[in-house]
């Protein structure tokens, strides 16, 4: 009897003016939609240096006003030099790194080798476009070593246009954090140059970043992962952020 | 050879008592009718050379192609059913450009190969369940040389008709692959160069061959370190190859 979609207003209106009886208040039609998405907070950045790259993402799990978790990771590590690091909604990332996983596994098994960053980099944007009209809501990072042994940041969209840069934020916490990377890395219109940084300076100035962006987001805090990859590997690390 | 073929010979999915596949050793068989191809790798690149059988004068020479661009960097020569090479050499190319929209990268030169073979025993009479159309219902009578250069370094292949493939470091196949296979025997040597490999298949050509090797009855090409690029070499450029290995010109006379 009640239209399925249709909005409770417009349904009683034109029961009116046909002299049907009015729907009881106490009943009121309600709307029905399709919501399968949430943001669940967090955020996450990689910056890249000349030998090594460097990757953080906070582990608070949140829906609305309410922490579900506080050590959730956001990080998967997909092959011995490659991390993805993803923003947005939790079992989106979940079904996502699982599915790049596989996929490089069956990469492995098919040209017996792993996969270069630059091909994970391009397999990440091919799932994510296949998915065009129906969207994974995730909001990537990829960070790891090339093949020349440079470090390498790619950032995305969550249809899959991505782009190899020096460093990327995403996340709940993204604008806080791309403010300071601009200031500090990218040395955007500057009154004075600055050095360029050190590796260990690089990695404080990352933790530096991901607690100020906890002081203001609230949806940012707990522990902060950090990931580490230079010649050695995959080096993971935590740090503890605010936890209120 | 085929005294106890009996009835076994007929289907392609149904092994004889002594453990053969008929239709695929008859396919086989169909690649030693075909032209001879040759193939020799070397640490500067990888050569392909063919014959191009002309059924008569009046035939364009230029119209008759035994070797394929798989992808920028891997080539392909064939011997057997032409027809039945263009199948796997579309697949393959398809496989190679699949390669690069998803890992914007260039598809190794083994699993280009890997990728063919997989075709090669996908034949059978009945559609599967899903009503998916076979793009073969016999062995492919076809063998082929995938010269390729990637991460490795510049590699060569054989595959044949059931499916199995090798990595060589020279290979001939075709009517005429067990003469040229010995002379790629003795003649091969590790530590040749491109040009030296490029004289040497024109000079097995040459033997093998029962017309007289012309620019336009033969094909050769490259797939160098260099330019690690597929080339496929023009008239003119095989005919600067054949000037230099036969300055004193070739005789009309086969096979001397």
């Amino acid at each position: 009897m009640m239209g399925e979609w249709s909005s409770g207003e417009g349904l009683q209106q034109h029961m009116q003016s046909h002299g049907s009886v009015p729907r009881p208040v106490s009943n009121p039609p309600m709307e029905h939609r399709f919501m399968p998405y949430q943001n669940n907070g967090g955020t996450v950045f990689a910056v890249a240096g000349p030998t090594y790259a460097v990757a953080m993402a906070d582990t608070r799990l949140s829906s609305g006003m309410r922490i579900l978790s506080r050590n959730t990771t956001k990080c998967t590590q997909l092959t011995s030099k490659c991390v993805v690091l993803t923003g947005g909604m939790q079992a989106e990332m979940v079904e996502l790194h699982k599915r790049m996983k596989i996929l490089i596994t069956q990469y492995e098994h098919a040209h017996r080798r792993e996969p270069s960053v630059n091909a994970v980099a391009q397999l990440l944007s091919t799932r994510l476009y296949f998915k065009r009209f129906f969207p994974y809501y995730t909001f990537n990072v990829v960070v790891g070593l090339d093949e020349e042994g440079k470090g390498a940041v790619y950032g995305y969209d969550a249809i899959g246009s991505f782009e190899r840069i020096p460093y990327v934020s995403q996340g709940t916490g993204a604008e806080l954090v791309t403010s300071v990377l601009d200031n500090q890395i990218g040395k955007t219109n500057q009154t004075k140059q600055l050095e360029p940084l050190d590796k260990t300076d690089l990695i404080d100035l990352a933790k530096d970043v991901i607690a100020a962006a906890g002081e203001r987001d609230i949806y940012t805090g707990d522990y902060a992962e950090v990931y580490v990859i230079d010649e050695t590997g995959v080096n993971k690390s935590k740090v503890d952020l605010r936890k209120e | 050879m085929f005294a106890t073929r009996s009835e076994y010979d007929r289907g392609v999915n149904t092994f004889s008592p002594e453990g053969r596949l008929f239709q695929v050793e008859y396919a086989i068989e169909a690649v030693k009718l075909g032209s001879t191809a040759v193939g020799i790798q070397t640490s500067e690149g990888v050569i392909l050379a063919v014959e191009r059988r002309l059924a008569s004068p009046l035939v364009v020479p230029s119209s008759i192609e035994k070797i394929y661009e798989l992808d920028y960097h891997i080539g392909c020569a064939m011997s057997g059913l032409i027809a039945d090479a263009r199948t796997l050499a579309d697949h393959a190319r398809t496989e190679c450009a699949n390669h690069f929209f998803t890992f914007n990268e260039r598809m190794s030169t083994e699993s280009c190969v890997h990728a063919i073979s997989d075709l090669a025993l996908d034949f059978s009479d009945v559609a599967d369940r899903r009503d998916r159309k076979k793009l073969m219902s016999r062995p492919f009578g076809v063998s082929l040389l995938v010269a390729g250069v990637d991460d490795d370094g510049p590699s060569l292949w054989k595959t044949d008709p059931t499916g199995t493939y090798s990595k060589c470091t020279a290979a001939a196949i075709g009517s005429a692959s067990e003469s040229a296979q010995g002379t790629l025997q003795e003649q091969y040597n590790k530590s040749m160069t491109l040009k030296e490999a490029e004289d040497l298949a024109v000079t097995i050509l040459k033997q093998v061959m029962e017309e007289k090797l012309t620019k336009s009855n033969a094909e050769i090409a490259s797939v160098s370190m260099d330019t690690k690029r597929y080339h496929l070499y023009t008239p003119d450029e095989l005919q600067t190859i054949i000037d230099r290995v036969f300055p004193q010109g070739i005789s009309t006379e086969p096979g001397t």
